[in-house]
């Protein structure tokens, strides 16, 4: 019979001891996590903040103090680019963020065919993104005859020059990455709904409330934890955006998608003769530093306003 | 009697894997890896690579070649290039190839081309690209282009326009390209914008019209981008775009994007490197029968063709003996049928064997006597259109080539890919303002 | 009266322990003629904007796979004016290898799967069940990476599986693909959460009987927690489908690429009705996957909402 971990630690600790009291076993356990984090995960974070302060070419590095962090902060493309991402992140906010909390509860209150509905929503997220992207860019050809001009041809719209203007290239943008991920979170949505507890209701009818009242004083509050969740992964997913800017536009039309993530990748990996990646861990690092801030302040602002 | 069942069963296995590692390593041969083709490339062009492997093995039997899929390109060079994953042979630009000298990066060759015996053949403007500052030559220049303008006979029947009068002006090119555009709903002109091709063009563009965008003084560097040249290449754009809308409505095409969009028949006519033939065919379905190229039009008296190319290098990290015989397969694959008549009758024949395009339109790397003896061994093997062609031919001996800008040359690219995006989708861009910043930017790359 | 009521709500929840008898609408609600209308026309705009946006795209690709450039191009919504073109399957097959690709993307899916399982599952033991002294600075170790987007590590992290100081480097190896998605401190906070709620009487009953840990491991610990299982599988899986980033740079040999990195390679050396072929052939196997295991999908996806915070 193993002793309780409490009455182990009174014991004189030897390797003896900690081998009889199955160190060994956990030790072995741990193993692969601890490695994997070790060489994955715990230190390259380290690295990428020692990183930040070298200026390396693969072979060699040397250490350059604040250099990386000034020439970033420099960079003439860097305020584009920040801008840039937070446009993004807005417009998504906007537009992707509401949608999905709409359909889930119009959802949630069908009797038949919620499965159906269900599968059909989630069906672009299991669109593998590469695809989704290569597909929307030909549905965005802006030529009359492209697959979206020719639709809003039908209802009287001209052609729209989608990503070949600086002006609506984000913006479409911003319309496949919501079509890819609205799925997703009209799934959460709707698991959160089933658990929001029937009596409450019951009772906001007694008192009268008719249906929108009841989402209002309801529905609503009840999902406010899995909202308040869902709208900070939001936001750290938007600033964080790569995927989209790099397959359609490659940063342009001049500039105009270029999104930090984009801007670290272009210092990384795009110059042919070796990347500058002391200033691409830089730029990194700063960014880190913003969500985690970010992170941070929506944390204990939540708090105040949640139930748990 | 367990310990020596043990010894003996592990005896056995120690013998066993000595064996066997015996026998992977001690075939003999030199394994080569050499680069072959881009992505895309048909399976006609591995037939062809195929046969001359073969050919190069039977003449040299302790070498064995494995061709690797091998494409130009930023991350993937540097990285594997730190990593040794790099083919053991490869070509790399022109303009990379001074960079990539200085990092060290690059192989010392003189001795070996001196030993090859035709140093002093060379294009001397072409062997300063793969000198280094001490005198050594660190590449074997494998082929070079000038730019020149291509344009689909096809389109040019259908606006009504005669595909054996291709324009000679920029003003007929616009003429021509609204034509083209009124008439079938393709985009006459177009340009590239998109992953340093953008920079690349406009330079080109802006050396058609008597400006360069780098001024080199002894040691220092001066960028010029802002020159009367580059503004009417940009003004022109600007034109062809918002007045005669004659560009189509894609305006981000890099180079694999526009071959792709001429080769479909969507683009009347665009620049680019005079070699892109083979590639158009091989890699990108061009039908040969609609294929033009002329000169790119030149203005004023400053006017210059932009040139450039490729070289064939070594990778500098390996060992001796695998150097030897890759010197051997540049030599053999890419010198050979350019200095020797049976070299280069036999490099023809096998690549017409595969439907290869054989005689397309190049700069020579070698001096012009070479060259035109060369193209007189392979005259029974064209199998490019050449008087499809005769617009290039006939002109381009007339025009002053330049190579390109040497300082920080792909970073400058980039940025100006912008200025020339930015002129396509907005109408009210500032070229001056856009171009001033440019050569701050780019001034601010050269200084370091 | 209050007491049988609430009984019969009690009696009814019991009934139907996924679905609540109500929701925001009650059966009085539905009763209603306007609800009922209002029901209907929720129901048409939800197949009217549901089937377009979730269905279309999948089913014009689809059309298009068989479409010839021209069509696809001059007149994209209309059906095969110049007749179906089943040549871009078979060229998109052969020329693209779609094929080979496709199986190198399963591979990569495979791997992701074992090696984030077991990676997942044994520290979750370790962490909830065999709980070191060091378990709790593991934990917030795990938890703290959390907080730190995975853009920080993106470069460092290349290039120790590039050019790693010690060993060979992984470029162009499944391996250095899989081993970096291992290190994911959202599964193993799900698979330890998990852990935690088990029973512990059963681990000791397991104990005194003279099991040891990997006994306990294997035989008990695994069985019951298929569900965890499950949702990690889903996540691993798909999250190696849709990764394209990390990919692109690791494998930069066509020959071990996945279809995600390939595509978008070649995109502009491929005619455009082939490379529709290819794109429709890449989507079949994700949408058969899903619509074969939908329920899995669909309950991992949501267990998302399920943990409050």
């Amino acid at each position: 019979m193993t002793a309780p971990a409490q009455l182990r630690r009174s014991r004189r600790r030897t390797p003896l001891t900690w081998l009889r009291g199955g160190g060994l076993s956990n030790l072995l356990f741990l193993a692969p996590m601890l490695i994997v984090f070790g060489l994955y995960s715990w230190g390259p974070i380290v690295q990428t903040v020692v990183m930040s302060f070298q200026k390396t070419n693969l072979i060699t590095s040397h250490f350059v103090g604040f250099d990386n962090f000034v020439n970033v902060l420099e960079d003439p493309v860097l305020p584009t680019a920040v801008l840039n991402t937070l446009y993004f992140a807005l417009l998504a906010l906007i537009f992707g963020f509401p949608l999905p909390i709409l359909l889930a509860v119009l959802m949630s209150e069908v009797r038949r065919a919620k499965g159906f509905y269900s599968a059909l929503a989630y069906l672009p997220v299991v669109v593998p993104p590469v695809v989704a992207v290569l597909l929307w860019k030909f549905f965005f050809d802006a030529s009359p005859n492209g697959v979206f001009n020719t639709m809003l041809g039908w209802i009287g719209i001209a052609p729209q020059p989608w990503l070949q203007n600086q002006a609506t290239a984000m913006p479409s943008l911003v319309l496949e990455a919501t079509w890819a991920a609205a799925g997703g979170s009209i799934i959460i949505y709707l698991a959160a709904l089933l658990s929001v507890p029937p009596e409450l209701y019951d009772a906001a009818e007694v008192d009268g409330a008719g249906i929108w009242r009841k989402v209002w004083h309801v529905t609503l509050p009840q999902l406010r934890t899995v909202i308040f969740v869902m709208l900070i992964l939001q936001v750290l997913a938007t600033a964080q955006v790569f995927l989209e800017p790099f397959l359609f536009t490659a940063g342009g039309p001049n500039n105009a998608t270029v999104t930090v993530l984009l801007l670290i990748y272009r210092y990384a990996f795009q110059n042919s003769l070796g990347g500058n990646y002391g200033e691409a861990t830089a730029l990194s690092l700063m960014l880190a530093i913003v969500l985690a801030i970010l992170s941070f302040v929506y944390f204990r602002l939540t708090k105040r306003w949640s139930t748990t | 009697m367990k310990s020596r069942k043990v010894i003996a069963a592990a005896a056995a296995f120690a013998t066993i894997a000595a064996l066997a590692a015996c026998t992977s390593g001690g075939s003999g041969k030199t394994e080569l890896r050499v680069a072959t083709f881009p992505p895309g490339a048909d399976a006609a062009a591995y037939e062809a690579f195929a046969a001359q492997e073969a050919q190069f093995e039977e003449e040299n039997p302790g070498i064995d070649i494995i061709g690797v899929e091998y494409e130009w390109k930023g991350p993937t060079f540097a990285v594997q290039l730190a990593a040794g994953s790099l083919p053991d042979v490869f070509t790399v630009p022109f303009t990379d190839a001074k960079t990539l000298l200085e990092n060290g990066q690059l192989m010392d060759v003189t001795d070996e081309i001196a030993a090859l015996g035709y140093t002093d053949k060379f294009n001397p403007i072409i062997l300063d690209a793969v000198t280094g500052d001490d005198g050594h030559l660190y590449g074997f220049p494998r082929q070079a282009y000038a730019m020149g303008l291509h344009y689909n006979r096809d389109l040019f029947e259908a606006a009504g326009l005669d595909p054996d009068s291709p324009p000679t002006t920029w003003d007929e090119v616009r003429e021509y390209a609204k034509q083209i555009s009124e008439a079938t709903g393709k985009a006459g002109f177009m340009e590239m914008t998109i992953n340093n091709t953008g920079g690349w063009q406009l330079v080109a563009a802006s050396a058609a019209r008597g400006g360069f965008i780098q001024e080199v003084n002894g040691d220092t560097t001066t960028s010029t981008i802002n020159n009367p040249g580059t503004v009417a290449a940009l003004e022109y754009l600007h034109d062809l775009r918002w007045e005669d809308n004659s560009l189509g409505s894609n305006f981000l095409l890099g180079w694999g994007e526009i071959n792709q969009e001429f080769a479909a028949g969507n683009i009347g006519m665009y620049t680019s490197g005079s070699d892109v033939y083979t590639a158009l065919v091989r890699d990108f379905g061009l039908n040969p029968d609609s294929y033009g190229l002329t000169v790119i039009p030149t203005e004023g008296d400053d006017a210059k063709v932009l040139g450039g190319g490729d070289i064939a290098v070594v990778s500098p990290s390996i060992d001796d003996a695998t150097r030897a015989a890759a010197v051997k397969w540049i030599d053999w694959y890419y010198m050979q049928k350019l200095l020797n008549e049976d070299a280069a009758k036999k490099d023809a024949e096998t690549l017409v064997a595969s439907g290869q395009a054989v005689g397309t339109p190049v700069l020579p790397v070698l001096d012009q006597e070479t060259y035109e003896q060369g193209r007189e061994w392979i005259a029974d093997y064209i199998n490019v259109p050449l008087d499809q062609m005769s617009g290039f031919f006939d002109g381009i001996f007339e025009q002053t080539p330049v190579g390109e800008p040497k300082s920080h040359t792909q970073e400058i690219y980039a940025l100006l890919d912008s200025v020339v995006q930015a002129v396509l989708t907005d109408e009210n861009a500032d070229i001056d303002a856009l171009l001033t910043q440019a050569d701050e930017q780019a001034q601010a790359l050269i200084d370091g | 009266m209050t007491a049988k009521v609430t009984a019969t709500r009690v009696d009814k929840r019991r009934q139907d322990v996924d679905a609540p008898d109500r929701g925001i609408l009650s059966v009085f609600d539905r009763r209603k003629p306007a609800v009922r209308v209002g029901m209907g026309v929720v129901h048409a705009v939800l197949i009217g904007g549901l089937v377009f946006a979730g269905l279309g795209p999948i089913l014009w690709l689809a059309k298009a796979a068989v479409t010839t450039t021209q069509d696809s191009i001059q007149h994209p919504l209309a059906l095969w004016p110049s007749g179906i073109d089943w040549a871009n399957l078979a060229q998109a097959w052969t020329d693209v290898e779609v094929g080979h690709y496709f199986l190198n993307t399963l591979i990569l899916a495979a791997g992701a799967w074992v090696t984030q399982i077991v990676v997942a599952t044994t520290a979750g033991y370790g962490l909830a069940v065999l709980r070191p002294a060091y378990a709790k600075v593991v934990n917030a170790a795990v938890l703290a990476t959390l907080f730190i987007p995975s853009v920080v590590l993106l470069v460092p992290l290349y290039i120790s599986v590039v050019r790693p100081a010690i060993g060979i480097s992984l470029l162009n190896n499944y391996w250095g693909v899989w081993l970096p998605a291992t290190a994911n401190a959202f599964t193993i906070v799900l698979v330890t959460r998990f852990f935690d709620n088990l029973p512990r009487e059963i681990f000791e009953a397991a104990r005194t009987d003279g099991a040891g840990p990997f006994r306990v491991f294997w035989s008990i610990v695994l069985p019951m927690s298929r569900p965890i299982l499950g949702v990690v599988s889903v996540f691993a899986i798909i999250a190696s489908l849709k990764d394209y980033l990390w990919p692109s740079l690791i494998l930069t040999e066509p020959d071990v690429q996945s279809l995600g990195v390939r595509l978008p390679a070649i995109q502009s050396f491929v005619e455009i009705d082939v490379l529709l072929a290819a794109l429709a052939i890449a989507t079949t196997i994700p949408i058969a996957l899903f619509l074969a295991f939908q329920r899995v999908f669909l309950r991992s996806a949501g267990l998302g909402g399920a943990v409050k915070g």
